[in-house]
């Protein structure tokens, strides 16, 4: 299958983890997609999720070298992952693996915000973690967002921003959970490259909780899910 | 001495009176006349009249044409939303696909409304203040236009994944790129400011930079016929200097609230203008003392370095920052000053 980086044809398991960090740090999806076949013809889809492809995108999620990685390599890393489930898809369907169904969540950009990129790619790091997501897209109104999470029984609204001034119109959805009584119960999570630099702007905003970059994103829901859960319970 | 001699000082290499001073204080200046937004973005007496207020109110060193890069999405036929509070923004791309540039027209700089709204609120200013202190004027550099005509998505994955598509959108982009900047250039900018995300480590890979970004850059920058500043738009941007120095037309860089100046210094040489400062988010929610502090921090890093300029990095400044604020960035290059003598 890939081009043999081993003598006798076959890579390591340990080559494989680690040609894979390289792939993606390289924005090469192509090799990516021929390493995890590969692990996959072995092991299963489910376990070249789990045991490959989370791995390595945890580690691409460190940096490498200590740089952060790019847009650029990020967005592959999506791409990978969303190959990734459209073949355990497949791959379920004929062979009875199971992931257990994690959510559903919403998702959508602020009010007024028309960024979709990140917002897309934290939607298939989710659906590639075995969340349901509900992605409402750019340019919803607090409402909403509100209105859907209640319809599906999602406990974990997401709302992306790439600027100060949008990130500003998620305060309209803290209002409105305020107003519903749902605050607690539904959690905010609250993400885009502003919340970087700009310090403070989460709790400006009354978000829940923010994540780094989109490959964190399924550990902060799983985290806003589960303390959902606990104020539930607490109730 | 005035700002022009300052800029005339630092490109010698020789220190002024004080260092300069700038931030791109383009939609603040409508909140100083209390002018509304979407007149703000459509007449140019109105921008004109705020950048006017913007020297009276804060003096910095270099003013600014409109920042409106929507704007210039919309010339190639893209949708944009104004907003009452903020910039607007592209919301819908005029294509969607590599295969879509073919047909689509590329934008006249003197006939499209939204250009000419740019150009002429640059020459309004410059006329008035163009004696005495440098306009500058805030485009993007042809490897960030397709973001802004067919959607961030879709140029990533073109230039990711279709490298002979991205190439051929290049070719049409780069001579559009050049004749704004030239024309700018003819209607009185001091110079040019280009945004280069997709030559900035926090937006592509080091392969991408040196086979695509820096050929485009080097293309383009040749036909350019005035000095260019480039901007790192989001994240820091020292770590690809090595592969961007050298580039043509090229008198400087705006650099990110957490590059390394030295660094940036010890790449690019000794004759290259660093802009750096706070970035326009932070000081948004600052402390005026904090914003001193990190200012006079800068100003410490750059004691010896004739030409450096203190520039708040990342983008317009938000229309919301206390303007303690922005005098607090003034004080601090005026205490410098003073602390030298």
């Amino acid at each position: 299958m890939t081009p043999g980086e081993h003598p006798d044809g076959e890579l390591s398991d340990l080559n494989i983890r680690r040609a894979l960090v390289a792939a993606i740090s390289r924005a090469d999806r192509e090799r990516a997609g021929q390493l995890l076949d590969y692990w996959a013809a072995r092991h299963g889809y489910a376990a070249a999720y789990k045991d490959l492809l989370e791995p390595a995108l945890k580690r691409i999620g460190r940096g490498i070298n200590s740089e952060r990685f790019s847009l650029a390599q990020a967005y592959v890393a999506a791409k990978v992952a969303e190959d990734m489930l459209t073949k355990s898809a497949g791959s379920f369907a004929q062979n009875s693996e199971q992931r257990t169904a994690k959510g559903p969540v919403v998702l959508g950009n602020a009010e007024e915000d028309f960024h979709a990129l990140g917002r897309r790619m934290v939607a298939t790091m989710l659906r590639s973690s075995g969340w349901v997501v509900c992605d409402l897209g750019n340019d919803v109104p607090a409402a909403e967002f509100v209105d859907k999470a209640i319809e599906i029984g999602a406990r974990v609204i997401g709302v992306s921003a790439m600027t100060v001034t949008t990130a500003l119109n998620i305060k309209e959805v803290r209002r409105e959970l305020d107003a519903r009584g749902l605050s607690g119960r539904i959690q905010l999570a609250v993400g885009g490259a502003v919340f970087l630099v700009a310090d403070g702007l989460c709790d400006e905003v009354g978000g829940d909780g923010t994540a780094p970059d989109m490959l964190e994103a399924p550990h902060l829901f799983a985290e806003l899910w589960a303390r959902g859960e606990r104020f539930e319970d607490a109730r | 001495m005035n700002s022009l001699q300052r800029l005339q000082c630092l490109l010698a290499g020789e220190m002024a009176d004080r260092r300069m001073f700038t931030m791109p204080l383009s939609q603040y200046s409508a909140a100083l006349t209390g002018c509304s937004l979407e007149e703000h973005y459509n007449d140019p007496a109105a921008y004109a009249r705020g950048q006017t207020a913007v020297r009276e109110t804060f003096a910095p060193d270099i003013l600014f044409g409109p920042v409106i890069v929507a704007a210039i999405g919309e010339a190639f036929g893209s949708k944009a939303r104004y907003f009452d509070k903020g910039p607007p923004v592209v919301s819908t791309p005029a294509i969607e696909a590599a295969s879509e540039w073919k047909g689509l027209p590329l934008p006249d700089p003197d006939r499209h409304p939204r250009l000419s709204y740019l150009r002429e609120a640059l020459r309004r200013v410059v006329a008035e203040h163009g004696r005495e202190v440098p306009v500058a004027v805030l485009l993007v550099a042809p490897i960030d236009i397709p973001g802004l005509v067919m959607g961030l998505d879709a140029w990533l994955e073109t230039l990711l994944f279709d490298r002979p598509a991205a190439e051929a959108i290049m070719q049409r982009v780069t001579p559009f790129a050049a004749d704004l900047a030239n024309r700018c250039f003819a209607d009185g900018a001091a110079f040019v400011v280009w945004t280069i995300g997709f030559a900035s480590p926090g937006f592509v890979t080091r392969e991408i930079l040196q086979e695509f970004s820096r050929p485009v850059l080097v293309d383009t920058l040749a036909r350019v016929h005035g000095p260019v500043v480039l901007h790192h738009l989001e994240f820091p941007l020292v770590a690809n200097l090595d592969v961007l120095s050298g580039l043509p037309s090229v008198a400087g860089f705006v650099l990110a609230q957490g590059d390394n100046l030295k660094r940036a210094r010890r790449l690019l040489g000794a004759d290259s203008i660093l802009l750096s400062g706070p970035a326009s988010p932070w000081m948004r929610r600052a402390a005026a003392a904090d914003v001193e502090a990190v200012c006079r921090k800068t100003l410490e890093n750059r004691r010896d370095d004739p030409r450096f300029i203190l520039a708040s990095c990342k983008g317009d400044m938000y229309i919301d920052t206390p303007p303690a604020n922005i005098h607090a960035f003034r004080k601090s290059v005026e205490e410098f000053a003073g602390d030298r003598r």
